[in-house]
């Protein structure tokens, strides 16, 4: 049904001048050097490269108080950040502003290891606190590059990256009010065998990992974290989930990564799936509009079938948009093909 | 997360910008009115750079008989007005000046120094000439003194000034910034636009007393006024994009006055946009407003400028006490780009009806009865129109009013000096917009 394998496993040098055989589980190609890590889509990269006002060629000031508007010519800066979107060897990202907000504090990052590893990032910066979206875009890039490097087993990495990027987080600013937030992550690995992949998902606060699959698949469509928020923190200890998903604080978060001296210890899932599926990752800008896993399905399936995870990116972001668009919205989808089933 | 307000002691300033931001296509100019609220000023007697109160009394003989003796009592009204604690002095203007109280510098008010002010106050003699150059340096001279202090000072006279016009243009310079200054003419011989000069440069209001009897009011009020100001410096900062040109910066209300050029450049060395200080004086809890007109480097449709950054802040600090952003948006909707701000035609009618005014009197002196009658007619109408009702009856006095919504006068003979000077004393005095205040 999905027309991409993200997890092929390359055995030569993509460097044509080398192409020598490659370990897989290197992180540079022995011969020749050529990095096997893929990196694309970083929001962070995004916002470097747009640092200049394009009207006035002005260099925007890091951290002076400009209002949104270039110091030089007056022109509103565009969010650099406005609308994102990305695609790596068949996976892919969109990130967008919303229709409320005035800036995009959301991030992800994706990688891909040539070896055939694929690692996805997205966070939600807080936006009560100072420079959201650069905790955001450190946090994805930071645990990005700990996924993609990293040596241990898929569980522990997981583990490792998130609480990496939290030290990185940790030191932009100082509590209460430095910058935060939250985290999911997932890392896909083929199997020595050749025969599936495991998914090692990790979060920290509310964005959320989903599989998504047809209603008739073994491997059934489900959310695969639970939120750190208040709602599902009450609901756990037994409060009614209609009270508590009504009251004021339902979606105020209770695990973030920010200024705290000690980062909070990620929580993690792992899925070895029986059949094939998207996986998405994704900001409450989507879940907070569509947040049934079998919905999104439904809504995802088709466009990644007809053309590819970037279509069904958009079509999600597009969805959320229609229905308000009240917060930023990213949205991460890796196609996950079980090989050598039939 | 909103941070939580500051305390009331701590002072601060509230900016709020009315305008229509959308420009047509190819359109520059951008014009904004932007309200002023200071609040947690403090008053004279608790300002942390202290406070000191300079009254300058005009003794040339033209005060002679019941002028002198209403200025003395009027001073003796405004020293028993200033609070405790704060520095003060009288002085004696003639074509030459003397400091009456204290001999020299000032002297801390209390139950002595306000009873033997008082004393010295009644002893005020009229001889000599009218030199108000004079008395304003040695104000400045006291003033400086107390740098950082909230520095007032009140000016009396009733005539003209004596001295060389470039004289007194040289002396404004200096005193602007060393203390601000409110000005009284009394009688019916000075010079209504050398006092509009003195206290437009030195950022004080300005009054004609028509009744002698009423100064000891007006100083006892103006004093208790200034009483209730304990904010120094204000200035306000203005900062425009690269390529803008600044047209004006006017202070509308509560009366009309250009601080167009009292502009000191504080931009970065290097930074493409524009940024310059304009002195406020000093504030009380009070509410005032300006109008900010500039030409910015037009854009294409849909293209969102920030146009001016208008900031409040005290001289030596860079502290922002307040903030508004003046914006400018391109479109090609004419619905949108020809609104206009109500405010915006408001005070721009107001300038006019200020200017309309003086226009017509001094055509009135020159015997240019054409020009007198066009200005002074429009002066009616836009009066009527705005409903500043005080200078309506002000001009009621000076010209036969055929139709004011039109406009349409007969010039009078023989018009009371009087109220032709408090019509021109009168003409910088703006009302609100209807239904706001």
């Amino acid at each position: 049904m999905i027309d991409v394998s993200p997890v092929s496993r390359p055995t030569t040098c993509p460097n044509p001048a080398c192409a020598e055989p490659v370990d897989p589980t290197a992180n540079f190609c022995e011969a020749c050097g050529t990095d096997l890590a893929v990196r694309d889509g970083t929001t962070a990269a995004v916002a470097a490269a747009a640092a200049t006002c394009a009207n006035c060629g002005t260099t925007a000031e890091p951290g002076a108080a400009d209002d949104g508007y270039c110091t030089g010519c007056g022109l509103r800066r565009r969010d650099p950040a406005e609308h994102v979107e990305t695609v790596l060897d068949g996976v892919a990202g969109v990130s967008d502003r919303g229709r409320v907000r005035e800036t995009n504090q959301d991030a992800m990052a994706l990688g891909r290891h040539l070896a055939g590893t694929v690692a996805a990032v997205v966070c939600d910066g807080v936006s009560t606190t100072l420079t959201p979206e650069l905790a955001a875009t450190t946090a994805a890039d930071t645990a990005l590059e700990a996924l993609l490097r990293g040596r241990s087993d898929g569980a522990t990495r997981t583990r490792d990256a998130v609480l990496a990027a939290g030290k990185a987080v940790g030191k932009l600013g100082r509590a209460p009010h430095g910058p935060s937030c939250t985290l999911v992550s997932a890392l896909v690995q083929p199997l020595p065998d050749a025969e599936g992949v495991d998914v090692h998902i990790g979060w920290i606060g509310d964005s959320r990992a989903y599989w998504l699959a047809p209603p008739d698949s073994p491997e059934p469509s489900r959310a695969l974290t639970r939120d750190h928020s208040w709602a599902t923190e009450m609901i756990a200890v037994g409060m009614d989930p209609a009270e508590a998903t009504a009251d004021r604080r339902a979606h105020q978060i209770t695990r973030w990564l920010g200024p705290e001296d000690r980062p909070p210890v990620p929580e993690l899932a792992h899925l070895r799936p029986t059949a094939d599926g998207l996986l998405l990752l994704c900001t409450d800008g989507l879940w907070n509009y569509l947040d049934d896993p079998a919905e999104l399905a439904a809504a995802a399936l088709g466009p990644a079938a007809e053309s590819g995870p970037l279509a069904a990116a958009v079509a999600l972001t597009a969805l959320a948009l229609e229905a308000g668009g009240r917060d930023n919205i990213t949205i991460v989808l890796v196609p996950v093909t079980v090989r050598s089933r039939s | 997360m909103t941070r939580s307000a500051a305390p009331p002691s701590e002072p601060s300033f509230t900016v709020e910008v009315d305008q229509n931001p959308y420009l047509h296509v190819g359109a520059a100019q951008v014009d904004a009115i932007v309200t002023v609220t200071a609040s947690g000023a403090g008053s004279a007697a608790t300002a942390g750079g202290g406070a000191v109160e300079i009254i300058l009394v005009d003794c040339s003989s033209s005060m002679s008989g019941s002028k002198i003796h209403a200025a003395r009592e009027a001073t003796v009204a405004a020293v028993r007005q200033i609070r405790d604690g704060v520095r003060f002095a009288v002085v004696a203007g003639t074509h030459d000046v003397a400091q009456v109280y204290p001999s020299s510098g000032t002297a801390v008010a209390d139950d002595r120094t306000r009873h033997e002010a008082v004393q010295a106050a009644r002893s005020l003699l009229a001889s000599g000439g009218t030199a108000i150059g004079g008395w304003l340096t040695l104000a400045r001279h006291i003033a400086e003194q107390h740098p950082g202090a909230v520095r007032h000072a009140i000016l009396l006279t009733d005539g003209q000034n004596g001295e060389p016009p470039d004289v007194l243009s040289g002396v404004l310079a200096e005193c602007a910034g060393a203390f601000v200054c409110d000005c009284r003419g009394v009688g019916t011989d000075w010079n209504v636009d050398e006092l509009r000069r003195i206290s437009s440069a030195l950022l004080g209001g300005f009054e004609f007393i028509r009744e002698p009897a009423r100064l000891a009011d007006d100083f006892a009020e103006m004093m208790s006024t200034a009483m209730g100001k304990g904010l120094a410096d204000v200035l306000l900062r203005l900062w425009t994009p690269k390529g803008s040109r600044i047209r004006f910066v006017k202070q509308v209300d509560p009366t009309i006055a250009d601080l167009t050029d009292r502009r000191t450049e504080t931009g970065r060395p290097g930074s493409p946009a524009a940024q310059g200080d304009y002195p406020l004086g000093v504030w009380g809890d009070e509410t005032r407003i300006y109008h900010v007109c500039l030409d910015v480097p037009a854009q294409a449709v849909g293209a969102e400028m920030l146009a001016a950054r208008v900031g409040l802040r005290r001289a030596g600090t860079d502290d922002v006490l307040g903030q508004g952003l003046v914006k400018a948006l391109w479109t090609d909707d004419p619905a949108l780009s020809t609104r206009i701000s109500r405010q915006v035609a408001h005070f721009t009618g107001q300038a006019e009806l200020a200017d309309s005014i003086q226009e017509g009197l001094a055509a009135l002196r020159t015997g240019d009865e054409r020009t007198a009658t066009a200005r002074l007619g429009r002066a009616v109408a836009l009066a009527a129109g705005s409903g500043n009702d005080e200078t309506a009856q002000l001009l009621g006095r000076v010209v036969d009013v055929v139709d004011a919504p039109t406009g349409t006068i007969r010039l009078r003979r023989g018009v009371d000096k009087a109220d032709e000077m408090s019509l021109d004393t009168r003409s910088t005095r703006t009302v609100r917009v209807r239904g706001t205040d």
